[in-house]
């Protein structure tokens, strides 16, 4: 019976491949479907932010309370599947409200950098001159400061609040969108099209998003998704030397900087963290790769490019 | 050639001047402005009305700017609120140990990911190159400062082979092998994240050479592959892996916050990381302004080692370019 529906549908979707040829996002989501390690890192991420943010159904306890009665429980204990902290705290219990913490600002971070890279480039490249020069010698100084010292300096001189932490990790990852957008507007804007609608009097602004914008979107979308990944990373090492998030809150970084001291007693306390943010992270970069090879119908570019791309994107955030 | 190099000078002046501003614009935006952060709370008025007119934050914003630039351009960074140690004294040594470490590990890497990213481009898909997609996959996605945590686990915890942590055990100061031992784990932990650019980037810059027509020529005129490959690709792939090179040389100062953190490596990231907990703002000003002097110079000798090495870039190339 089964077979059958499968085989009406299959027919069916045949027929509307007749009538009409599948537009762009189509072909780029069949593409993307079809890529095994994208599909997996699609149900990892997934199962990550389900789990994470319906936390409260999900546990019983409070990631903050302190209960001297049972500390440092092993895993598999009865009622903590994995186990208990130095202050009696359930560890399943706080790996899941910081996953809520740091799967936030990896994704608030990686849209505000794409918004603000956006409008800088967009800028940027359409209107050219010296407004072009500007913003990229700005976008130049902006690359050559020492990121991680600035993040820190930040946050310690205006206090760790959240937001805060979302603002300057943002301010300091939005310069490779910018530049990409730049390149893109710069090669459009000369194409036929453009020109065809400023003839007819399309205002600025309209050529800008329906035009221009419209058809950089792919490489802007894999960017976001990278950036993801990068964001949960600085996250996590910003809350681990101890200038991010703050108890009684907790993200996977700070509960990595409890593990350290306490890796004496309970040796685990450290592995669960950090292997969170590693799938994650692994999750977000996989997808990224995956929407690019299916959003790039013009095949594979300049592998030197882009590794170029790659390393600015991470190796502030590594070491 | 000579406008080249002049516009990178003033380019880098520049910016050096806007981190300037920025780094100073910053304390000054901070809460309660630079009185609340620089004089100790709960003193009396009259206290400290003489403490701001002796500390001159009485003075016009742009007079305390040009004092604060003076005293750094004649290498005095400054005193720490907390006992009023010279900056400078503190700050030398932990450059120079971060030195130690990151010219240790950067050598290691190169030694490591140069020959591995050459074999792999001339086997792509092999087990061999399968094999560093996988680390390098594994390097951009890993916390670094985890991996550093789980080595300390399992060698110093559990094998006991390895020190925990710091740079010399306790009265061993200057003895070699002991800095050796303690070397190996922040290392490996530095190495594995240059590696995993590294390999990619060689063989990357290998792949594209190893395209071009000139490489074809010589295999067909009967050029054995050997020779193809550290003759012909090898000298035109060095190019591009000189410039990433020269780009990071800068992390040789400023590049190991988080691992000096986990091994309580006496460093400058880590002194940095202490400054910002404790709150110290002149000191966390002066090693900001010092980092990016060494970051904005060894993009700078970078830009001009490119043009220097590969005829082909246009002088007039903007930095980054558009594409």
């Amino acid at each position: 019976m089964s077979e059958l529906i499968e085989q009406e549908k299959v027919s069916s979707d045949s027929q509307a491949d007749l009538r009409k040829p599948p537009g762009p996002w189509k072909i780029a989501a069949r593409k993307f479907v079809r890529n095994p390690y994208a599909m997996v890192s699609v149900f990892v991420l997934l199962f990550f932010i389900v789990v994470s943010f319906s936390a409260p159904y999900l546990t019983p306890y409070d990631p903050a309370k302190i209960d001297f009665s049972s500390t440092n429980l092993p895993a598999f204990s009865e009622g903590h599947l994995l186990g208990t902290d130095e202050l009696g705290r359930d560890i399943l219990t706080r790996i899941l409200y910081s996953g809520r913490i740091s799967l936030t600002i990896g994704f608030s971070v990686a849209l505000a950098s794409v918004i603000i890279g956006t409008v800088v480039g967009a800028i940027s490249g359409y209107f050219g001159g010296w407004i072009d020069t500007v913003l990229m010698r700005f976008v130049d100084v902006m690359y050559s400061l020492p990121t991680l010292f600035l993040n820190i300096l930040v946050l310690a001189i205006f206090g760790n609040e959240f937001i805060y932490m979302i603002l300057i990790l943002s301010f300091t990852s939005w310069m490779g969108v910018a530049r990409l957008v730049r390149g893109n507007f710069l090669q459009l804007r000369e194409m036929q099209y453009v020109e065809a609608a400023r003839a007819i009097g399309v205002p600025n602004r309209s050529i800008i998003f329906n035009h221009l914008l419209r058809n950089s979107i792919h490489p802007i979308i894999v960017n976001a998704t990278l950036m993801v990944g990068s964001a949960i990373l600085s996250e996590s090492a910003l809350s681990y030397l101890g200038l991010g998030i703050q108890a009684p809150q907790t993200s996977w970084g700070l509960m990595l900087s409890n593990a350290q001291e306490f890796m004496l007693i309970n040796k685990w306390l450290a592995v669960y963290p950090g292997v969170c943010i590693l799938l994650v992270v692994l999750a977000v970069n996989f997808i990224g790769d995956g929407l690019q090879q299916a959003l790039n119908p013009r095949g594979k570019k300049h592998p030197v490019r882009r590794l170029n791309e790659w390393r600015k994107k991470f190796s502030k955030s590594a070491a | 050639m000579g406008e080249y190099i002049i516009r990178r000078i003033i380019q880098a002046l520049v910016t050096l001047f806007l981190v300037t501003v920025f780094t100073f614009a910053l304390i000054h935006l901070a809460p309660g402005g630079p009185t609340q952060v620089m004089i100790a709370p709960g003193i009396s008025p009259e206290a400290f009305e003489v403490q701001k007119r002796n500390l001159g934050l009485d003075d016009p914003i742009h007079i305390q700017y040009f004092r604060w630039i003076g005293n750094l351009l004649q290498g005095d960074l400054g005193t720490t609120f907390k006992n009023n140690i010279p900056i400078s004294e503190i700050l030398w040594p932990t450059v120079g140990n971060t030195f130690v470490l990151m010219a240790i590990a950067w050598i290691v890497t190169l030694i490591i990911a140069l020959p591995w990213g050459i074999y792999n481009s001339t086997r792509v898909y092999g087990l061999s190159d399968q094999t560093a997609a996988f680390i390098s996959y594994l390097g951009f996605a890993m916390p670094t400062f985890w991996f550093g945590i789980i080595l300390q686990q399992i060698f110093a915890m559990n094998l006991r082979w390895l020190p925990l942590s710091d740079m010399w055990t306790y009265g061993k100061e200057g003895n070699i092998s002991d800095l050796v031992m303690h070397l190996i784990l922040p290392v490996t932990v530095l190495s594995l994240g240059f590696l995993a650019s590294y390999v990619k980037y060689a063989r990357a810059s290998m792949l594209e050479v190893l395209d071009q027509d000139y490489i074809r020529t010589a295999r067909a005129k009967g050029v054995k592959e050997r020779r193809v490959v550290f003759r012909h690709a090898l000298r035109n792939a060095l190019i591009p892996i000189v410039t990433i090179l020269g780009l990071d040389l800068p992390m040789l100062v400023s590049g190991a916050v988080l691992t000096e953190k986990v091994f309580n490596w006496p460093g400058m990231g880590r002194l940095f990381v202490d400054m910002a907990v404790a709150r110290e703002y002149s000191a966390l000003m002066a090693i900001v302004i010092v980092t990016s002097v060494f970051v904005i110079l060894g993009n700078m000798l970078a830009d001009i080692l490119y043009a220097v090495v590969d005829p082909r870039v246009q002088l007039g190339r903007k930095g980054g370019g558009s594409k």
